[in-house]
């Protein structure tokens, strides 16, 4: 198991070099700088200007040696520092010998996310589960319909519009939630306690309409497993030796029904650190989404390149420890990776 | 089939129940009754709260250059000059300014005792060291052309700053308008590229910072040592809503006080709701930009001043203003803001006139060919109009092009994502037509955009005009100093360039302004300058105050 881990984890380094070569290049294959977004069309800055400010950041070189150059920052784990935001560093704090901390952008920017995503997906598997057992054991009755009406829209209701509509209906309508933004005005004069149930409260809608889909397509997955493995001839056994009901539902198909959700779980942990650009932007939160939505806009290379090289890294140890839980609970994939 | 519909119907009635029930369930908020309209004396203290759509990426001005950041930085820096509200400078760290009879030095003449909001002396060393900064070649800044031109900059005492010039240079007076002041004393021996200072400023103006909470707001607390008296609002929030409709939310939650808004929510939304029409005053005042047609000169058939004037007569202005901003707006008739002296005002856009547009280009040569599209010797006339993805832009673009249909002109439309628009296609002259703005300069200079030299790659003048009269007026009006002969030069190059109709002015919008009615002290109608030229002015009666501010 260990050789097999070891293994893993060593075809990972020419992977991600692979990535993110192909990421630099196709990123320098779009038109256009950061000189050119920064002041491109103002005729206050000359063309010597821009020229000059090329140089200064390198994008006079070629791509590939722009490339290299990256790589051997790279290998020292330095992410560099943003071109547009006055060089602040891409991933983590800098301190200067005044002891002045710059903080990283990354490093701002996904604790928020993080958060958000791992309490919806909290919500996801604390709803979800419930509703998909339900309608596959009421199959075709009242509750499954519901529920299937439910994913449904779920589905089909625009995240952005949803958020509108109850940023409205509960933030100017009623004053009972707060309508964008982490904190209130006067946060910072609040009582510890205060503040968390501030922040809460901040979080509620942007946490619901980023579980919304994944509610609705976990809760789908779950029935739907759930109705195959009733179907199966070890369930009809369980009964037919007298089994409660309980016992034949969850010790035997659930169990057995949700070995796929493990996949589906380790597969989400990119789109755990990706963040949403919509949602963060309706709700004014600081998140990666927005902040990768900005880099490219900005053509800030070195932002996008952090936020690509973290994020393959991630999807890749995702895969693997998707295959590792997998193992686990699977005897017949354990000894398919033992061998 | 009937169970699963009478199923669904239960469905349906207990979503109504559930939703009904919490209506009810909810309180309406709570808001104390008062009459915004009243009249109250001005008095000091308050906080007004606006929105912006992006956070700045740091305050030195010369360094970030996106809008959020002057919007900003405006009230913590001082320039040496300003613009005061009919758009003429005057002293803002100077007392006065002098330029030498043969216009090539200028010597500014500080105001007494100034001081950096940390308490230390602002002297003319401070102004000296801005211009060395700015002018430094390890600098990241596009704006160090103008600063460029000084051959020499002294400051003979602490409160003389003198800059010295090649060549008699009028746009100079503007660029010192434009220069953000910065302290010596805490930026010197510093790496001004990274440093700190850009997220925690010192400077002179009215207002410093209190805080700035990364990705959500800044706040400012006005400075007791501004070099220009104590503002009457004590504390400005700018938060980072990046929604517009979010921001509108926002503006009816009352959480914020004011906003930019969309002419739909100008126009239309404002009008239909009486709640909004109690807490907020509407203010309109014509925007910095215009909105045109450009032509690629260098090709067929735009070379012929014929068919770009039948495009101009062909395009229906006012249609444009009323269909993509709900009447927002006016047409233009010169790259200069209307109501200043720059702007000439003896000049009319070209009025909607089909049937002579269809006479101007039958007289260069085109006929209606089989399929209603013009043409001339086998080649109908036909072309792509470019643009970037801006909501404005892309339903103008399909208007004209529907107008020009009408004549036998086909067009077809293509819209960018920027950065490609402008490194693909600008930058290469590779267009027939653009669809783009400038902006309505306050200084009018505009020597760069269309001036015959300007034509590099990179360079403004990218739609290849070419005219020397209008040349030797761009090339004096930059000579010239004296403001009337100035404005002489640039009445006459407007009225060239209208003539020529090498772009076709579209229209110039309005600046869409709700503020909330608790702001009093703001000068409407607008003065040219906008309604932003007094905020120091402003104030927060103390009953119309919020409460968590009014503690």
């Amino acid at each position: 198991m260990l050789k097999y881990l070891l293994k893993r984890l060593f075809w990972m380094v020419p992977l991600l070099i692979g990535i993110s070569l192909v990421s630099f290049l196709i990123i320098h294959l779009a038109p256009g700088d950061i000189t050119m977004t920064e002041a491109g069309f103002d005729p206050k800055a000359s063309e010597e200007s821009r020229q000059k400010l090329r140089e200064l950041y390198n994008l006079d070189k070629p791509v590939i040696v722009q490339y290299g150059l990256w790589l051997q920052r790279m290998a020292k784990l330095d992410f560099g520092t943003s071109f547009a935001s006055h060089q602040r560093p891409v991933f983590w704090q800098t301190k200067d010998k005044n002891g002045n901390v710059t903080p990283g952008m990354i490093q701002e920017a996904l604790p928020i996310t993080l958060l958000i995503n791992v309490l919806s997906l909290g919500l996801i598997i604390l709803v979800a589960l419930p509703l998909g057992v339900i309608s596959a054991l009421t199959q075709n009755r009242l509750p499954d319909r519901a529920i299937t009406l439910f994913v449904f829209v779920g589905f089909a209701v625009p995240g952005f519009w949803l958020a509108l509509l109850l940023m409205y209906w509960t933030g100017v309508v009623h004053d009972w939630l707060p309508i964008s933004g982490l904190h209130s005005q006067d946060a910072e004069h609040m009582h510890w306690l205060a503040y968390t149930w501030d922040a809460l409260k901040h979080l509620v809608l942007p946490v619901f309409i980023s579980a919304l889909s994944g509610l609705a397509g976990i809760s789908l997955f779950v029935r739907n497993g759930m109705l195959d493995v009733l179907h199966q001839d070890y369930i009809t056994t369980a009964r037919a030796k007298g089994l409660p009901e309980h016992t034949v539902v969850y010790g035997h198909a659930l169990r057995n029904a949700l070995l796929p959700l493990i996949t589906i779980l380790g597969l989400s942990i990119p789109g755990l650190i990706g963040g949403s650009v919509i949602a963060e932007s309706i709700f004014a939160i600081p998140g990666m989404g927005k902040l990768f939505y900005d880099a490219v806009l900005m053509r800030d290379f070195p932002v996008i390149m952090g936020i690509l090289t973290i994020g393959s890294a991630l999807t890749l140890l995702g895969n693997l420890m998707a295959d590792l839980a997998y193992a686990w609970a699977d005897p017949r994939v354990r000894r398919g990776v033992m061998q | 089939m009937r169970d699963s519909l009478s199923d669904l119907s239960h469905v349906a009635a207990l979503t109504v129940l559930l939703a009904v029930c919490l209506s009810a369930c909810g309180r309406a908020p709570i808001e104390p009754i008062v009459n915004y309209d009243l009249e109250y004396p001005p008095e000091y203290g308050g906080t007004m709260i606006d929105a912006t759509r992006g956070e700045p990426s740091g305050l030195i001005t010369m360094i970030a250059g996106e809008s959020a950041a002057s919007a900003v930085a405006q009230n913590i820096f001082s320039s040496l000059l300003r613009y005061d509200k009919n758009l003429e400078f005057e002293g803002e760290l100077a007392e006065s300014w002098a330029i030498s009879p043969d216009q090539k030095v200028i010597t500014f003449k500080l105001k007494p005792n100034l001081k950096w909001s940390d308490g230390k002396p602002l002297t003319s060393a401070d102004v000296l060291f801005t211009w060395r900064l700015i002018t430094d070649e390890n600098t990241r800044t596009p704006y160090a052309s103008d600063y460029k031109l000084v051959i020499k900059a002294e400051a003979p005492d602490e409160r003389t700053f003198r800059v010295s010039y090649a060549e008699p240079y009028a746009p100079a007076v503007n660029s010192w308008a434009g220069l953000d002041i910065l302290p010596k004393h805490l930026l010197e021996g510093k790496d001004i590229n990274n440093t700190p200072f850009a997220r925690n400023p010192v400077g002179s103006h009215y207002y410093k910072l209190e805080k700035w909470r990364p990705g959500e707001q800044i706040s400012l607390v006005s400075n007791p040592l501004s070099t220009q008296g104590v503002p009457r609002i004590e504390r400005l929030v700018s938060r980072f809503i990046p929604d517009e409709a979010s921001q509108f939310l926002e503006l009816m939650a009352n959480n914020i006080d004011t906003m930019t808004l969309s002419p739909v929510q100008y126009a239309r939304i404002f009008p239909a709701r009486p709640e909004l029409q109690k807490k907020f005053s509407l203010y309109k005042e014509l925007g910095n930009s215009y909105t045109y047609l450009g032509f690629n000169l260098k090709r067929k058939p735009f070379n012929d001043a014929r068919v770009r004037k039948a495009i101009n007569y062909a395009i229906d202005k006012q249609e444009l203003i009323d269909g993509v901003l709900l009447g927002m707006g006016e047409p233009v008739a010169s790259p200069y803001k209307p109501g200043t002296r720059w702007s000439n005002p003896h000049l009319q856009p070209y009025r909607y006139d089909p049937a002579k547009a269809q006479a101007l280009l039958e007289e260069a040569g085109f006929r209606k060919n089989k399929d209603g599209i013009m043409e001339r010797n086998g080649k109908p006339l036909s072309f792509e109009i470019l643009t970037n993805q801006n909501k404005q832009r892309e339903m103008s673009a399909v208007l004209i092009q529907r107008r020009l249909k009408e004549i036998g002109i086909d067009v077809r439309i293509r819209v960018l994502e920027w950065a490609s628009f402008i490194g693909r296609f600008i930058k290469t002259g590779d267009f027939d037509v653009v669809l783009l703005g400038w902006q309505l300069a306050i200084d009018p200079d505009q020597y760069a955009i269309w001036h015959s030299s300007q034509q590099a790659p990179g360079q403004f003048n990218f739609i290849g005009y070419k005219n020397q009269r209008v040349d030797r007026l761009l090339e004096r009006g930059r000579m010239e100093l004296d403001p009337d002969k100035r404005m002489r030069i640039y009445h006459e190059f407007a009225e060239i360039l209208l003539e020529d109709s090498p772009i076709v002015y579209l229209f110039a919008g309005y600046g869409l302004q709700a503020i909330h009615k608790r702001i009093k002290g703001i000068d409407n109608p607008a003065p040219p300058a906008g309604i932003g030229h007094n905020t120091q002015d402003w104030y927060i009666p103390r009953p119309l105050r919020r409460m968590e501010i009014s503690q």
